[in-house]
């Protein structure tokens, strides 16, 4: 099983840098509010930009445009 | 009376004849004030009428929100002021606001949606977690000031937010467990890919050479897991054996410590069994347990630790040319004068130069009604003034005032709170006890028998007895009720209480705020000429809603508004309703104005309040602090548990009395000052009392903090919140009567948990000894004993 001299440094560097990433999601603050998030993307549903958005896509099946964005 | 229609907007009662209404979600609906009213057309006009049907709790009445005064608001676009809380970047300010009112997710769609839509601004993101809205605008366009005013149009209160120590430390604490925890997972699973491939039952063909590379790449992710993400069962363990404690971080650290250095000595030499996969699986069970634990407690403590603001922001200095000038409360010194306005808070403790007026001291002291104050008299920093405009001068700031007095107070209460003994520890305890004369029996069996499996055995023994079960058995049983209690209005701040009420037998309540409404509501109209008891309210709310004595709220709104008020401290109010000139208030004042004799008051209770105009009195009005409709049922539930009941007042009226009498308690006191209800407490400690504290105003403090078990109700003072173990948010006592059932199911549930943890460990303990166990058989007991303590724990949260 040679694959695995080279299989098992790749997944260690691959957990390095997840963990990396975890540390860095942690300490930019993703993690602080655990509550919030989960219910913001229920109420983007009833933005009447992203409705009408979703109407004009229905209407003529193409990909809806940058209105789809949320307002500045 | 027929039950009202709840306000659209904050969920009260409308009042008969109410004339405030909007047309919210294409229909016209009913309010209950000119707050909602003007909140809800705020938010319809701003394309965010999407809130109401979203929303999940109805929304925070505006009135109940702290008041700002539009000057207040203006000191906060001085740059001197800014400075401790915003940071310029170029264009752009950014600032950090606590949030008052959020009630559910919805507050924070449309606070976000609100702000986002306001030129100059940004970036608007609401932690709805801790209630902080962090907002990045560019202060050209838009002020500090008109950021504030936006929000509070939209129902909400801001206010500058600080991170203070307290805070930081424990935003550090919870990034560090969740750090914990995410390296534990992912480390974990790379350790049992690596070290199950070693396990015979797997049959993997591997060459040794390559055996020992697993091995080592195991160790080597292993030693993170216990260094970094076991420190705190180490440092645990170490703080219990020093107080001679066996404790269960004591009985963790040495199955992690164990196995682990095993490990070691098994990756060195080649030889024996690996158990680094069951470090791995321990550490992250046990700190998922931690940190859920930690998050439910914490959620709870977020929505209540809002500022500790017992005193206003800004005050009003009075200058030596007799013009006033508002000010920061930092900014004023002992010796200056202040204007302090109707309806408004003292800044300071000190002595009345001009004015009479009266003063709310009920979080104080306790006292229900407001007490006079003349010149001379002396006031406290924190009381509410009630009538006119006084004029003080300030004698103590800071520290030096009574209300900071009551805060040391509190300091010194907190280190004398007994601890309460926690079930797992004391389990912990005998658990290790046996476990290690286990291990030592075994071992020496062994060693007669067969010297080179001794060592193996052994470790076996101690990993596959690992108290994973009986660690997490707690902690989950705890999260789940804490999160159940939640839903009953119940939030508990520190971990001790649902375990600890089984060991209380004595009830100690407040009276102003706790057992009672805390405020003046009317009790009775004794109409006395020919007007029936509604007209004469109506009139009586006319002349009321002018005014900002507390007393004023228990009138209700009116129909109609009355013209040319004016209020006379300490007497009362005159105005004209139509053409009807009257007075309310005391009763000589009222009936000086028809030059008649006072009529005969015909009860004792209360404030009796009389109305009339110009041909004579008109009516009584009895306004009384009214007993919470369930504070009997909480007295009945606690004579069920025998414990002993007794009433701490702060307030010296009559009162006292009545309100045991009706409840039936036998032990009550008045006119206690804080140190006297403490002295009280102690006295109870002395005699092996086991206490649990019900209370409110900032009297209470000191006593909350030093009872085994302290609840305050959800609409006391943020001192009092802060230093109770538990807020009864829904401010319902039979909320409370609910969670002392819980309590019983948790520390049920709890004993469960113990008891199947122990069975499990006791059952694999002769198969250990006998040398049967291997990797395999430890993980998958490990995993199922946890995973069963947690569905038993998930009862909790059905009710």
């Amino acid at each position: 099983m040679p694959a695995l001299y080279i299989l098992i440094p790749v997944a260690i560097a691959l957990v390095g840098f997840a963990i990396w990433l975890f540390f860095w999601a942690v300490d930019s603050g993703q993690y602080d509010d655990l509550d919030g998030p989960a219910h913001s993307i229920l109420f983007d549903d009833e933005d009447p930009k992203h409705q009408a958005a979703v109407n004009q896509a229905q209407q003529d099946s193409t990909p809806p445009g940058p209105e789809d964005k949320p307002g500045a | 009376m027929a039950s009202p229609t709840p306000c659209y907007h904050c969920g009260l009662p409308v009042p008969a004849g109410s004339r405030f209404q909007a047309e919210i979600l294409g229909a016209r609906r009913e309010l209950c004030c000119p707050g909602c009213q003007a909140v809800a057309e705020a938010i319809v006009a701003g394309g965010l009428e999407h809130y109401y049907k979203h929303r999940s709790e109805t929304a925070a009445n505006p009135q109940s929100l702290p008041q700002a005064l539009p000057d207040e608001l203006a000191l906060y676009d001085r740059r001197d002021v800014q400075q401790p809380f915003v940071e310029h970047d170029g264009e752009l300010s950014e600032t950090c606001l606590l949030i008052e009112g959020i009630s559910c997710a919805a507050c924070g769609w449309l606070i976000e949606k609100h702000l986002r839509d306001l030129p100059g601004v940004s970036e608007a993101h609401l932690n709805l977690s801790n209630h902080r809205l962090q907002v990045r605008w560019a202060d050209s366009q838009l002020p500090l000031s008109q950021l504030l005013k936006a929000l509070r149009k939209i129902g909400y209160a801001a206010h500058p937010w600080q991170a203070d120590a307290a805070a930081e430390q424990l935003q550090r604490e919870n990034r560090r467990a969740m750090r914990e925890l995410g390296v534990a997972g992912m480390l974990w699973m790379q350790v049992m890919m690596a070290s199950m491939a070693t396990w015979p039952e797997f049959n993997i063909d591997l060459s040794p050479e390559l055996d020992q590379i697993l091995r080592w790449v195991s160790l080597f992710l292993t030693t993170p897991i216990v260094f970094y993400c076991c420190g705190q069962f180490f440092r645990g363990a170490l703080r219990d054996l020093r107080t001679r404690h066996l404790t269960m971080d004591v009985s963790v650290s040495l199955a992690i410590g164990g196995a682990y250095v095993a490990g070691i000595w098994s990756t060195v030499t080649g030889q024996g069994e690996l158990y680094f996969d069951a470090v791995g699986m321990f550490a992250l069970f046990l700190l998922a347990g931690r940190y859920l634990e930690r998050r439910a407690r914490e959620r709870t403590a977020a929505a209540t630790a809002q500022l500790v603001n017992l005193l206003p922001a800004s005050c009003l200095r009075l200058e030596a040319d007799g013009h006033s000038q508002r000010i920061l409360l930092s900014e004023l010194r002992t010796g200056d004068s202040v204007l302090v306005p109707p309806g408004a808070l003292l800044p300071a403790d000190g002595r009345i130069l001009q004015g009479t007026s009266s003063v709310d001291e009920s979080l104080l002291t306790g006292e229900y009604l407001p007490q006079p104050r003349a010149v001379g008299d002396s006031v406290t920093a924190g009381t509410l003034n009630v009538e006119g405009p006084l004029t003080v001068q300030v004698q103590a700031l800071g520290d030096a005032t009574r209300l900071s007095a009551i805060v040391r107070l509190l300091e010194r209460a907190q280190s004398d709170k007994p601890r309460l003994a926690v079930l797992a520890d004391q389990v912990a305890q005998w658990f290790l006890l046996i476990v290690l004369v286990a291990a030592a029996v075994v071992g020496l069996v062994w060693w007669q028998l067969d010297p080179s499996r001794a060592f193996w055995v052994v470790l076996a023994l101690l990993v596959a007895t690992c108290p994973c079960a009986l660690a997490l058995a707690t902690p989950t049983a705890l999260t789940a009720a804490t999160g159940s209690l939640h839903k009953l209005g119940l939030l508990l701040t520190r971990g001790h209480v649902l375990e600890g009420l089984k060991q209380i037998d004595t009830l100690v309540l407040d009276k102003t705020g706790t057992l009672t409404e805390g405020r003046l509501t009317l009790s009775g109209i004794h109409p006395l000429r020919e007007l029936d008891a509604d007209s004469c309210l109506a009139l009586a709310a006319a002349l009321e809603n002018r005014s900002e004595h507390p007393i004023a709220r228990a009138f209700g709104q009116a129909p109609e508004a009355a013209e040319a008020v004016d209020s006379h401290p300490g007497l009362g109010l005159q105005g004209r309703v139509g053409e009807h000139l009257l007075r309310i208030g005391e009763a000589g004042f009222v009936c000086a104005l028809s030059a008649q004799a006072v009529p005969v008051i015909t009860g004792e209770h209360g404030q009796w309040l009389l109305l009339g105009d110009e041909q004579g009195p008109l009516a009584w009005f009895v306004l009384d602090d009214r007993l919470r409709e369930d504070a009997p049922q909480l007295i009945a539930a606690a004579k069920a548990r025998h414990w002993q009941i007794m009433l701490l007042s702060g307030d010296s009226s009559p009162m006292v009395g009545e309100v045991a009498r009706q409840l039936g308690i036998k032990d009550a006191r008045g006119g206690l000052t804080p140190d006297a209800k403490l002295e009280v407490l102690k006295q109870l400690h002395n005699q092996g009392r086991r206490v649990l504290m019900l209370g409110d105003g900032v009297n209470d403090v000191p006593v909350l903090a030093a009872a085994d078990i302290s609840v305050a109700m959800g609409s006391a003072t943020d001192l009092a919140k802060t230093s109770a173990d538990a807020v009864l948010l829904s401010n319902r006592l039979s909320s409370l009567v609910q969670a002392l059932h819980m309590a019983q199911r948790t520390r049920r549930i709890i004993i469960e948990n113990l008891t199947w943890a122990s069975l499990y460990n006791g059952l694999v303990l002769p198969f250990a000894a006998m040398g049967w166990i291997t990797p395999i058989w430890a993980a998958l007991g490990m995993s199922v004993s946890s995973l069963l303590v947690v569905l038993n724990a998930l009862r909790l949260t059905r009710p």
